[in-house]
């Protein structure tokens, strides 16, 4: 499979649990893949070689994601692909959750989304001219873009954000040949979840996923929760030249989690 | 002038509850239903017992209608569910709720809206949020909902700038139609408790919910709303439906 043969990703949070996954998609088809995090080891904390040039980003940085760009410049000389796949999650309501941490949230998931693409645009733009793969941005917003989760205000915040910031890009950018779509997962296997069922997304007793996981499971219509392996198959999707008129749209992938009001459960 | 209003389904439950705010609001009102007029309907509401998924029924109901006067509210509330999915549906199942649900809509808005577009009004379409987000077992019903949302944008495309139309969009409202729903449960009760920590605003709706909405829709001060779906369920449809908490 090579079906991004020749094609240069940058991914943010590419070592994270679903960024390592958009990566090794991407290589797997084919694709010189830059894997940005904050360390080399990213929220998996392994830093095993998957094949990806590892750029080292704090994306709230302007300097970093400047660096980072001019380095995919000078030994690439254009970008084709970016995924926006930095992100954090805060699990507290509005009033528990500090200014210092709100800021920090948006700086992450929000500004670094915007510092990212301000500065990857240029070399995306060289890319415009490519046929008939043209150059495709996806950035990460989430089902709670659309519908809450208990305690974890400002994250949702964050991704309703992500979600206008993507028609905005789209509506911009087109005219200039470049795609912006948004994937907005739900329960997706990661670090981040098991995080949320250990704190905000924990019952009475201090649920672990582990013992959630059947009865969350049973609540999506599929019937299980998500791999990272399915965001990444989409991420795939939405870069390539089969989604060439698939722009500015918000992609919930879900398990179909949100088009029902409720399971029974009882 | 007394301002003449139809609410089709107004003997019992949310649309009962319709028809008794418009008569508070100064309406004279007539509603209608497939069976007789109920005992406890107040003298001043006339009942014209008909089915509006058929077509001649529905045209009886806005003409009887237009005999006290211009019709300036149609609120069409009649709704019927089928607890099925679609391997389980049986053709009189998609005749029931289709017929209702939809035709019954359409017949209804075709009949009032010659009148109405000559004279002004307002047209409120009972959806539901199933419309948007599905109930389990319940295809035919959340399908027909749908269609009513799409037609209250038709109709305010198209019947603008005299009829404005809009559509509410209930959630878990105590009505005899919700404990149904509830029923398909293997323990209503516990399935009832669950549903409930699942509304912010901590209780099912009252039918006067609903009532208290499609009175503001019906009068001037929403006098530049149309073509809209307004949900009215207590934040149900803005939380997730999986809260690990509640497990």
């Amino acid at each position: 499979m090579t079906r991004l043969s020749g094609k240069i990703a940058f991914v943010t949070g590419g070592r994270g649990g679903i960024g390592r996954a958009i990566c090794a998609r991407f290589i797997a088809e084919g694709a010189t893949v830059y894997a940005a995090d904050i360390s080399p080891g990213g929220s998996l904390e392994s830093e095993d070689d998957d094949g990806t040039h590892f750029v080292p980003l704090d994306v709230t940085q302007e300097s970093q994601a400047i660096s980072a760009m001019t380095r995919v410049e000078q030994e690439q000389g254009k970008l084709d692909i970016l995924v926006n796949a930095a992100g954090i999650e805060i699990e507290h309501t509005i009033e528990e959750t500090s200014l210092e941490d709100w800021n920090r949230i948006f700086a992450i998931n929000v500004t670094g989304t915007f510092l990212t693409a301000k500065y990857a645009l240029p070399l995306l733009r060289k890319s415009a001219t490519d046929r008939p793969l043209g150059p495709s941005i996806v950035n990460f917003g989430s089902y709670d873009g659309f519908i809450a989760d208990p305690g974890l205000a400002a994250y949702c915040a964050t991704k309703g954000a992500v979600h206008a910031l993507t028609r905005a890009m789209a509506c911009d950018h087109g005219p200039e040949g470049i795609r912006v779509n948004a994937i907005c997962p739900g329960y997706v296997d990661t670090p981040m979840l098991r995080s949320f069922f250990g704190g905000a997304g924990s019952g009475a007793g201090g649920a672990s996923l582990e013992n959630v996981l059947a009865p969350v499971k049973d609540v999506h219509p599929t019937r299980t929760c998500g791999k990272p392996e399915d965001i990444a198959n989409l991420v795939l999707w939405l870069a390539s030249d089969e989604a060439r008129y698939a722009s500015g749209q918000l992609w919930v992938l879900d398990g179909g989690l949100s088009a029902q009001v409720q399971q029974m459960r009882f | 002038m007394t301002k003449i209003a139809i609410v089709t389904g107004g003997g019992r439950g949310i649309g009962r509850a319709i028809v008794d705010r418009l008569v508070r609001d100064g309406y004279s009102v007539l509603t209608c239903g497939r069976g007789d007029r109920p005992d406890d309907l107040p003298v001043a509401v006339d009942w014209v017992a008909a089915d509006v998924s058929i077509p001649a029924q529905a045209a009886m109901v806005a003409s009887a209608a237009a005999e006290k006067g211009p019709v300036t509210l149609l609120v069409n509330n009649a709704g019927v569910q089928v607890e099925k999915t679609v391997t389980d549906s049986t053709d009189d199942d998609w005749d029931l709720v289709i017929g209702v649900n939809c035709r019954g809509v359409f017949n209804m808005c075709r009949a009032v809206l010659p009148g109405m577009t000559d004279m002004g009004g307002s047209i409120v379409n009972i959806g539901s949020i199933s419309g948007t987000v599905s109930d389990p077992s319940m295809a035919l019903y959340n399908a027909s909902k749908a269609f009513v949302h799409g037609l209250t944008r038709s109709i305010a495309a198209d019947h603008g700038p005299t009829v404005r139309c809009n559509a509410i969009l209930p959630g878990w409202i105590m009505t005899a139609m919700v404990d149904d729903a509830f029923a398909l449960a293997r323990d209503p009760a516990a399935a009832k408790q669950d549903a409930l920590a699942r509304i912010p605003v901590g209780r099912f709706g009252t039918p006067d919910d609903i009532a208290n909405t499609v009175s503001w829709l019906a009068g001037a001060e929403s006098a530049y709303v149309s073509g809209q779906c307004f949900t009215i369920d207590g934040g149900l449809t803005a939380v997730s439906p999986l809260q690990p908490g509640l497990f």
